[in-house]
This record gives C-alpha cells, structure tokens and sequence, in this order.
C-alpha cells in the first residue's frame, strides 16, 4: 500500500509544469503506480485550467485569431498516433520487473547492471541534460550503508519494499531525502527491492568502513 | 430590448461553468463525430483567447504566444476523439494540452528538448486503452452491481480482475502468482474490462 507522496505544493509544480524535469519524471513515475495521487493532479489540473482559463476578464477575438481559426479547420485530422512500442520491464538475473509508464522511455537507455558492495546491484539510466538516475535493486536482506544526503534524493520504489530504521517503504511509495536525513535503507522483503533513484548530489556515507566510500562516492548512486 | 443582438447577448450572458462544460462537450463530440466547423468556431471564440492571455502570461512574448495557441487549437481540431467526458472538463483538457505545448517549448528553447517530453509526463494525447490503475469503473456505478456483473465473467477473468481491482495487485504479480504470461493477464483484463463496460451499458 502506497503511504508517502509528493506534497501537494510539489504536484502543484508538477501539473503547472514548473517543477523541475528530472523531478517530474519521478513524479509522474509515480503518479502512474498511484491512484491516490491520480485524483489529486485531475482536481489540480482542474483548479489550474480554472485559474488560468476561465477568467472573463476582457478576452475577445481578434482578427489574427480568426485567421487561425480558419487555417486550422483547413487541417486534416491527424493520422491516429500509436503509442510506440516501448520496454516496459528491467531485466535483472532472469527476473522481470514492469515499469511504471513514465520510466519505460529511459528502460532502453539503461546501461546494464553491475553489483555494488554486498547485496546491492546498480543500473545507471541516462537522463540526458538531468544527468543520470538509477535503478537500485537490492538482494533481500541487501543494504545500502549509512549515508546522508548532501543535496536532494528522489526515490521511487518500482517493486517490493525496504526500511530505513525508521519507516518502511512499499511499492510506489515516493521518498524525498535531503540533508537532514540519515539512514540505512535495507530490503526486507523476501524478493528484495527495485527502486529507481535520483540524486542531485553525491551521497555522503557516515559510518564504518563506507565512510571510505565517500571519495568514490561520484563513481556511486551519481 | 433590442432584437438580432445574438452575437452580443451569447457572449455577455453568465453561463454556470456546469453548463458551460456540457456545451463545450457537445462541440467537442461533434467536432470529432463530423468536423463541425460551427462547433469549432464557436469552441474556438470561447477557447482560444483564453490561451492566449495564459500564453502571454506565462511567456510574453506575442509570436510565441500566437504559437502556443495555434498548436494547442490545432490538436483540439485534430484529436477531439482523444477527449474523454468521463474525465474532465474541455477546460481542463485543453488546459493540459496547452501546459504540455508551453513545457516542450521552453525545453526546446534550451536545445532540452531531447531529454524528456511533456508526452513522457502527462500523456493527454493518446489513446488511452485498458489500464488497471483506471478506476473509472467505479464512479460509473455501484460496487455491489460490479460484483453481480463479475460473477457473469469467466472464472479465469473473474479472477485476475479480483487480484487487481479488489486486491490491488499488479498485473506482474497476478501472472507470477497464476504462472501465466504476462500478456496473458493482460488480455483477460482487456477482455473482462469490455465485457464489464457492456454490462454496465445494457443496465444503465
């Protein structure tokens, strides 16, 4: 069950079309896995097509719109456009994992996994301009050292689930890391985890032996 | 009162937006159904200065504007049949189209373009066909008639409706579960959906 979404201000963002790329991509990944979140960017879009659409204030035609008008009904009905076929599923170790809509452009742009440390398997996703994300899988019992954030870190969790010590994520649940948060995730399902993660900054990990990591960190989750 | 004002009196009476959205609607369905020019003119008079003065708000420029407005009417003319009734209003419709067109216009103003599209985010122009995250079939109509319509399924559609609907699953996890392909869960969903959809016309 999908318990954590964006806030309300940042689908606002999202549905104006304002928010960031690389966080709406994550957004509308999971907008896509969230029924929840489906209605509110249906009322949002209702309340924005209000603002911006439905003011009487002084709007008229003018001659240059009519032109339009005309050269537009002048147009033949444009040929039906069919959804290209896309990969909608991630390959890792013979299992298969469907994709939220969103992501399935970027699947043929993944670059194919290699294993971290431990039980932790990482699939670099070229975002183009945005950089890169990843697609994280992590093996049951697999977890990613303590780490902070030092920007921000956008998480969506494409299948089964993990903790962090303090709460536990499920499928679809959407995660925003900054700064001010340490923790450990760990997949504790019994088929492990696939999130896909975005990150802005290198990860800054905080105990132990991964505190080694941290000069290699840019080669990790960026 | 004078007479043979209509032009005037039609655009200064205060339509409750209720009202105003069925009439939109009716033009839309006639603009897909039969290319009505009347319809599109007068959904176009109502329409297209409103997306200009959100164009100029949000770009101020005037010939960039203009463009916003024309692809944006352009793909209402083009693709009337993608509008979904059940879904929304035109205004909200048309407002997605027009947030989509600004999107990939600032993108591609900083040669981004490439990277993602508004289709990638908010795909308002395409058909949409049976998806199990819609849950459309629900504010048709009650629960408990669903129910009586699910048990006229096939057993075999019966049941990966139940995994998904009532359940929650994903369609991944019902073919796991099932051992079935994946295309397989997916057809039987299709084809339960239509049969559900007649159902529900039948009794309406």
């Amino acid at each position: 069950m999908i318990k954590y979404h964006p806030e309300h201000e940042q689908l606002v963002k999202f549905v104006s079309g304002e928010a960031d790329p690389a966080w709406s991509l994550v957004m509308s990944a999971h907008v896509d896995m969230c029924p929840f979140c489906q209605k509110e960017v249906e009322a949002i879009s209702e309340e924005l097509s209000h603002e911006h659409l439905s003011n009487d204030a002084h709007v008229t035609m003018d001659s240059s719109l009519n032109l339009m008008m005309n050269d537009i009904m002048d147009l033949s009905t444009a040929s039906e456009e069919k959804e290209q076929s896309q990969t909608s599923y991630l390959e890792l170790e013979g299992r298969r994992f469907e994709l939220p809509r969103a992501l399935r452009r970027f699947a043929s742009k993944t670059d194919s996994w290699s294993r971290l440390v431990g039980k932790l398997w990482q699939a670099p996703v070229d975002l183009g301009e945005m950089g890169k994300g990843h697609f994280i899988f992590m093996e049951p019992g697999g977890s990613v050292p303590e780490h902070t954030h030092r920007g921000n870190e956008l998480t969506l969790v494409i299948n089964g689930e993990f903790q962090d010590g303090q709460r536990c994520y499920d499928t679809g649940d959407f995660i925003l890391m900054d700064s001010s948060n340490t923790h450990t995730p760990v997949a504790t399902h019994e088929d492990g985890c696939l999130v896909f993660s975005y990150v802005d900054e290198p990860l800054y990990f905080t105990s132990g032996l991964a505190r080694l990591l941290n000069p290699f960190s840019h080669l990790f989750f960026k | 009162m004078l007479v043979g004002m209509t032009v005037t009196e039609e655009q200064s009476r205060v339509r409750e937006p209720k009202e105003c959205a069925d009439e939109m609607s009716e033009y839309l369905r006639k603009i897909a159904e039969q290319r009505c020019r009347v319809s599109f003119s007068r959904l176009f008079s109502f329409f297209a200065p409103r997306v200009k003065s959100y164009a100029l708000r949000q770009i101020g420029n005037d010939a960039l504007a203009m463009e916003l407005v024309q692809d944006t009417m352009a793909n209402v003319w083009q693709k009337a049949h993608l509008f979904n009734y059940e879904k929304g209003s035109p205004s909200t419709w048309i407002f997605t189209i027009a947030r989509n067109i600004r999107f990939d216009m600032l993108r591609k103003q900083q040669n981004r373009k490439e990277d993602i599209c508004s289709e990638d985010l908010w795909p308002v122009l395409f058909e949409q066909t049976a998806d199990p995250n819609e849950a459309d079939l629900e504010e048709q109509t009650t629960l408990n008639q669903v129910g009586e319509f699910l048990d006229k399924l096939p057993v075999k559609q019966q049941v990966v409706i139940e995994a998904i609907y009532v359940k929650g699953k994903s369609q991944q996890e019902v073919a796991d579960e099932l051992d079935i392909p994946l295309g397989t869960v997916k057809s039987r969903t299709r084809l339960a959906l239509q049969r559900l959809r007649e159902l529900l016309k039948e009794n309406d």
